[in-house]
């Protein structure tokens, strides 16, 4: 027992502000909301108890659930291996001892900062819209763009373009998991002759894969959180014809729109639990996949 | 990658999981303070606090707070301050709230004060009693407006548009966008394309003989009303008159970017006291018309209060409150700046006060005011809860008829069935 005091009580110190912060303040509204998820509430009158009304409702009449669920899988399913990719490309041409690393690095952080404000996502629909950059670079080369926003079969595409660029944190993380990657190991690989391809799929994804496992965590848990981007460039509502209805805006616009904040209390519990499945999938299924190097258990 | 254990990676990952958030609330009180909170544009806002201002000067005593914000987030923040008991004192209402908010009982009635410390006696009548909800006053009537077809009085004059604009129908109206199409050789199209504008839809299921809404409250316009609607509009799209679908589908577009302001279309939609804010965005002179009407059918367009003054159930000061409600109505000084910004009052005094001062295009919406009063038919009944739902689905659907990708018959039927599922769910 103290031994473990001793090992871990500088750790929970320095997570003291967060604890704190967690009891006081989000505890109170995480269980109100709990409470909420099974009753009718409307904000004005008093909260009215209704059992599991709230998700049977959810899973059986509202055909908009589906269709927000729909939206938010696709959308999961497409960023984040695009931005993983791309995320990982980038960390590879910047791990080559430049020395003006520090420059580059920033640099291309800069879209993750700048990325989920609101300026940039109207940014995004001024450059997608019929007669916006896109098309007219398109109709340089002869291309009759589509309008990429407003039409229901190509918009989601743009916010997965916005969500690649976006390749910042991830990036930094892979940075990192690539210079951990012993030397000596890739200076074998080339005294055998082995191709490069072959010392990427053999050698760094191996020893990459606990970096990539979580960053496949987190930005999967990110990318059901997408919030801001899809809502600015819907004009809050989902639209074009609900192609844009993020989970998160459907539960935004049932909760401070429609005002019931009962039932998207209940939207907010389910998301809470997809994002536990999803996390939990990772985690069980991560021991056949990433191999830790100094694994003791 | 020695540093990175499995236990590290795995506490570090549980951590960033959940998220939920209650709006926080707050509550202040002072006496011999009123706080005012009304939705504005930077026009009304000015007016606004000019009005405020001139109050405060002539009652020292008597501080009003301002606080304004967009209509988006105006009944966000409402229904945050109602659960908090924490509204402001004056609240401005829409007819198509105001039931939902005497319902739940977050306004008080104004009877008691009208005739000692609110002067109505001499106010017109229906504009007035479009604040009452079960015979009891609930909301005062800042100004009055009506639907309106906005258009570009050049491109109707280079066309050689003679059209009645007030006693028009449909067909007039397809003639009139054919002729300004083809005089601009294409590059000006006759009309925004109307097909998600609910607003006047309302008025095609009115010209149709019945209401939107049936008086308990029920869906009441007809899958076949939605069809032959978005049928018209989409003969006008084949037709190359109306404005690229590309740019209909884009909901709520601020008034800077519709079809007259930004010159594509010769006519848009909308309300009649927005008049003064579209010229100022519009290079051409505009004009007022009716929106059609149906040959041999009901009057469609109405005159509806657009906006309210109302006393919230939380106020505390109801005194001072009042006092200023009634500056707002009778005060020549503040009347005078308030102007007809936010609609036409209902004080025949004040309207005459208002009269030799006017620009020329309040001239226009009081003319236009004018011209229509025996043209429109009665106040509809305010919309039960869920309308604003109504009309995103309408949106929402008519997109896809809009882009072809749903036949009109099949996304009419779909609407109709939506609406009355989602009127259902919200009683």
């Amino acid at each position: 027992m103290r031994r473990f005091f001793a090992r871990n009580a500088p750790a929970y110190v320095f997570l003291l502000p967060w604890l704190i912060g967690f009891f006081l303040l989000a505890l109170g509204p995480i269980l109100a909301s709990l409470y909420l998820s099974f009753t009718r509430y409307d904000m004005v009158s008093a909260p009215r108890w209704i059992g599991w009304g709230n998700y049977e409702y959810m899973f059986t009449r509202d055909r908009r659930f589906w269709k927000a669920l729909e939206v938010t899988f696709s959308y999961v399913a497409l960023a984040v291996p695009a931005r993983l990719i791309m995320a990982l490309g980038v960390a590879m041409l910047l791990d080559k001892g430049l020395r003006t690393i520090g420059v580059y690095r920033a640099i291309f952080y800069l879209p993750s900062l700048l990325g989920a404000s609101i300026a940039i996502a109207i940014l995004w629909r001024q450059l997608f819209a019929a007669d916006g950059v896109v098309n007219q670079v398109l109709a340089m080369v002869g291309i009759q763009g589509a309008s990429w926003i407003t039409d229901p079969d190509t918009s989601l595409y743009t916010l997965v373009v916005l969500a690649m660029w976006q390749f910042g944190s991830p990036m930094l993380i892979f940075l990192a998991g690539l210079r951990g990657i012993p030397r000596d190991l890739y200076e074998a690989a080339e005294i055998d002759g082995t191709p490069r391809w072959r010392q990427f799929t053999r050698i760094t994804l191996p020893l990459l894969a606990p970096v990539i496992f979580f960053n496949l965590v987190l930005q999967t848990i990110e990318s059901f959180k997408t919030f801001s981007s899809a809502f600015i460039i819907s004009n809050g509502t989902g639209a074009p014809a609900d192609s844009l209805l993020f989970y998160t805006v459907y539960l935004f616009n049932e909760a401070f729109k429609f005002f019931r904040m009962g039932y998207a209390s209940a939207l907010a519990w389910f998301l809470l639990v997809i994002i536990a499945a999803f996390t939990a999938i990772a985690f069980f299924t991560s021991k056949y996949w990433v191999h830790y190097e100094n694994e003791r258990d | 990658m020695t540093k990175l254990t499995r236990r590290a990676l795995l506490g570090t990952i549980g951590a960033a999981a959940a998220a939920s958030a209650l709006p926080a609330m707050s509550a202040f009180a002072a006496d011999r303070s009123i706080r005012h909170y009304w939705w504005g544009n930077p026009e009304r806002d000015k007016r606004t606090f000019a009005v405020i201002d001139a109050f405060q000067k002539k009652n020292a005593g008597i501080k009003v707070s301002g606080e304004t914000i967009g209509w988006g987030d105006y009944w966000t923040k409402m229904a945050t301050q109602t659960a908090g008991r924490n509204m402001a004192d004056l609240v401005q209402m829409d007819y198509r709230f105001l039931f939902e908010y005497v319902n739940r009982g977050a306004l008080k009635p104004l009877d008691e004060f009208a005739g000692k410390n609110l002067m109505i006696a001499d106010f017109d009548k229906g504009p007035l009693d479009g604040g009452r909800v079960d015979g009891k006053l609930y909301a005062l009537n800042i100004g009055s407006n009506s639907q309106v077809m906005v258009h570009n009085t050049r491109a109707f004059q280079e066309a050689g548009i003679d059209a009645d604009l007030i006693n028009w129908t449909w067909d007039d109206f397809a003639k009139v966008c054919e002729k300004i199409t083809s005089k601009s050789g294409g590059k000006m199209k006759g009309s925004d394309d109307l097909s998600l504008m609910i607003e006047t839809f309302e008025s095609w299921v009115r010209q149709n003989g019945r209401e939107f809404y049936s008086p308990d409250g029920k869906v009441a316009a007809t899958a076949a009303d939605v069809s032959s609607w978005w049928q018209m509009w989409a003969d006008l799209r084949k037709a190359g008159v109306v404005r690229d679908k590309n740019k209909t589908v884009i909901l709520d577009p601020p008034i800077a970017e519709s079809g007259i302001a930004v010159g594509d279309t010769a006519m848009s939609h909308y309300w009649s006291n927005q008049l003064v804010g579209i010229q100022a965005v519009s290079k051409d002179k505009i004009g007022a018309a009716m929106v059609p009407h149906k040959a041999g059918g009901k009057p469609g367009q109405f005159i509806k209060p657009s906006m309210f003054l109302s006393l919230s159930r939380d106020a505390k000061d109801t005194e001072a409150a009042i006092a200023y409600m009634n500056a707002w109505v009778n005060d020549p000084e503040i009347t005078g700046i308030l102007g007809l910004e936010r609609g036409i009052p209902c004080s025949p005094k004040i309207r005459a006060a208002l009269a030799p001062k006017l620009t020329e295009v309040e001239k226009l919406s009081v003319d236009y005011f004018t011209a229509i009063q025996s043209k429109v038919g009665p106040l509809p009944l305010p919309a039960p809860k869920g309308a604003g739902e109504v009309r995103d689905a309408f949106m929402r659907i008519g997109t896809d008829v809009v882009l072809g990708k749903v036949e009109v018959a099949k996304a009419a039927g779909t609407f109709i069935e939506d609406a009355q599922a989602i009127i259902e769910r919200a009683q």
